[in-house]
């Protein structure tokens, strides 16, 4: 009985939807204009730079000279030609990658830690978020004072220990995993915040029902209290993902991309590229396909972590 | 099936003392119905059975053995929430696998557990639906089904039909107490509704600010309720208390109940010669008549089963359900007159009950 009710309903509700649709149309229409004001914002500031940037990377733009000539899609080929390019891309991936997923799991752990502490939450919260208040560049530089090589603060206390330690940021190899570490001192505060935030969203009810059904906490944690904020984790990865492949400011104090290309993302080519070769039009090309490239990941990672079973989106 | 026993609960939070040394005992099978308005603690008695809530004091038992020292899942338990605290994620199958899938159990037992509980509650179409697509009985029954599968020795429910429509309240509690008929499994059942502790319960705990007002079976508190707290909790329109003085004339005690009415001790009722005492009657225990309490009608309210009249006297308001079909209109003065053999006469002070 209950199921033909249900079936019922869910044949009446689908009738209805689209009449109510056409319903509210001329009324969603009148409500238009006053999506103008914001629409026109959005329209300069994100529609036009973009489309700007497609239609310089349809030239071969050099800006000391300004001599501009149309090359169809000559600069993606040219890139997609260029072994440095290829280089950038693999070394932007690989640092994204694990920049992103040691901030997640540091992240998680401590806003576990966080969660299940029962006292000192605010003060320790506020202290763990410094990192992420300081601004890059300063941070950055505060960074390489701690990396640098022999008299470097790391490498002196290595020494004290009797360690000899690596040369973080001269050799290919640590300078890039500097470069993640630098990305995670800074960033893993906002991880654990939202972490932390997401996991206090929890129905305690649906924890203690796990806890009689025989979890324990590992199994609380990981089967229940992560696949319900699986949207918190989409965005929270999305959002450091983004950030991540935008990575200039801290590698360009730090390393400035050196050793040689080591630590060269496909930002700081961009930079290199429009700023020091002021090929333009060759740097907008790159822009726009990191714009694809992150696009990609993003919808990746909303289809996989963000899909939220049993929720409708 | 195990029997529970709490003897000696005592619990704070902080400062505040929500249990003040409660004694509860239930048989193996029963199905047991804790009481009270919100606060009295009753919710937080069944999380200590649980073990989702430390006991500071006393001891609790189940089948014969300690718990208190015991996480809830080796106590051997199953909790239905009143939000019914479904897993979302997972579908109504997984929901109620859960507890089998962590035990490790093989997976054609666990096949073979679902199905039976889904077979019991009528839950097999929806078995790959997730919790959001279902409405809130079908979700309540899955909670049941979770708790079902895990065949444990005490069941514990937590206000289950609180997030329900009347309609389906009523229905529920049918299904619950059937449920518990097929089951026979010892049942602990906590709600501040006293018609659902009327109807579903072997034994009801009343419960007021942490203390047990009295235990026993529904009619028993129903005819005999031992203070004036369950004698106004404890049916609905509640019982009518009216304040008076006990006084002997003529060899016989009479409840003098001011402006010149009085009434006979109820049948099985004593009263010291001035002692100031409730008088108790319960509205469906009045009869209007010729003689008895002169009464006016304030407010009467047909309900189609009885006529319930909001009535006045002497400065107390008095309910009284009637059962014959009358005519009665706001204004009009009745006689009426309380069944003296179900009527109930406490100490004023104490609110005690006062007993030959």
């Amino acid at each position: 009985m209950e199921g033909t009710t249900t079936g019922r309903e869910a044949l009446s509700a689908a009738l209805r939807k689209p009449a109510a649709r056409r319903a509210k149309g001329p009324q969603s229409r009148r409500l238009w204009p006053f999506l103008l004001p914001s629409a026109l914002v959005a329209f300069f500031i994100l529609i036009y730079p973009l489309a700007y940037a497609f239609y310089l990377s349809l030239f071969n733009y050099y800006l000391d000279t300004g001599a501009s000539t149309f090359v169809g899609f000559a600069n993606y080929t040219a890139l997609f030609a260029d072994t440095r390019f290829w280089g950038a891309l693999t070394r932007t991936i690989g640092i994204v990658l694990a920049a992103v997923g040691l901030e997640f799991c540091i992240g998680l752990a401590v806003a576990y830690g966080l969660y299940r502490l029962t006292f000192g939450v605010r003060g320790l919260n506020l202290l763990m978020f410094l990192p992420h208040i300081i601004t890059p560049v300063v941070a950055a530089l505060f960074l390489k004072w701690i990396f640098a090589g022999r008299w470097g603060l790391l490498d002196s206390l290595l020494a004290s220990l009797g360690v000899f330690g690596p040369d973080w940021l001269g050799n290919p190899f640590w300078a890039r995993v500097t470069v993640v570490l630098a990305d995670a001192w800074q960033f893993t505060p906002f991880m654990i915040l939202v972490l932390f935030a997401g996991l206090n969203t929890v129905d305690q009810s649906q924890i203690e029902a796990a806890q009689i059904d025989g979890a324990s906490g590992r199994q609380i944690l990981f089967r229940i209290m992560l696949p319900s904020i699986s949207p918190i984790i989409a965005f929270v990865l999305t959002m450091r993902m983004m950030d991540a492949f935008r990575y200039f400011d801290t590698i360009y104090v730090l390393t400035g991309g050196g050793p040689g290309t080591a630590t060269e993302t496909l930002t700081m080519q961009t930079y290199a590229l429009a700023f020091r070769l002021f090929q333009i039009g060759k740097a907008s090309a790159l822009g726009v396909v990191t714009l694809l490239i992150v696009l990609v990941f993003a919808s990746i990672i909303v289809a996989t972590v963000g899909r939220r079973k049993g929720h409708s989106r | 099936m195990a029997a529970v026993h709490l003897s000696g609960i005592n619990k704070r939070f902080g400062e505040t003392h929500v249990i003040r040394g409660v004694d509860i005992d239930i048989d193996d099978g029963m199905f047991c119905v804790l009481v009270g308005p919100s606060g009295c603690g009753k919710s937080t008695l069944l999380r200590m059975v649980a073990g989702l809530e430390a006991i500071d004091e006393g001891e609790i038992s189940i089948g014969g053995s300690v718990v208190n020292d015991r996480p809830p899942k080796q106590r051997d338990i199953a909790m239905v929430f009143q939000n019914y605290a479904l897993y979302p994620h997972m579908t109504v199958r997984e929901n109620m696998s859960f507890a089998l899938d962590l035990a490790k159990r093989p997976k054609a037992e666990i096949e073979q557990q679902v199905k039976r509980a889904a077979d019991i509650l009528g839950l097999v179409p929806y078995l790959d639906r997730y919790p959001r697509q279902l409405s809130g009985g079908q979700r309540q029954r899955v909670a049941m089904g979770r708790a079902i599968v895990r065949d444990p020795q005490v069941f514990l429910f937590d206000e289950p039909l609180s997030n329900l429509d009347a309609k389906l309240r009523v229905q529920m509690r049918a299904e619950i107490r059937e449920l518990h008929q097929r089951l026979k499994a010892t049942s602990i059942y906590v709600t501040h509704d006293q018609t659902e502790a009327m109807t579903m319960a072997d034994k009801i705990v009343v419960l007021k600010e942490g203390v047990v007002e009295q235990a026993g079976g529904p009619l028993q508190l129903y005819d005999r309720p031992a203070n004036t707290f369950v004698a106004g909790f404890i049916g609905s329109p509640a019982m009518n208390l009216m304040a008076g003085v006990a006084r002997a004339s003529g060899g016989a005690m009479q409840v003098d109940l001011g402006h010149g009415s009085s009434l006979p001790l109820p049948a099985d009722a004593c009263a010291d010669d001035g002692q100031a005492v409730l008088y108790g009657v319960r509205p469906e225990h009045f009869t209007p008549g010729a003689s008895g309490l002169p009464v006016e009608v304030v407010v009467v309210e047909p309900t189609g089963a009885d006529t319930q009249l909001y009535c006045r006297f002497a400065g107390h308001e008095v309910v009284a359900a009637i059962r014959e079909r009358a005519e009665y209109r706001t204004g009009d003065r009745i006689a009426l007159m309380p069944d003296l053999r179900r009527s109930h006469l406490f100490d004023a002070a104490s609110g005690r009950r006062l007993v030959a």
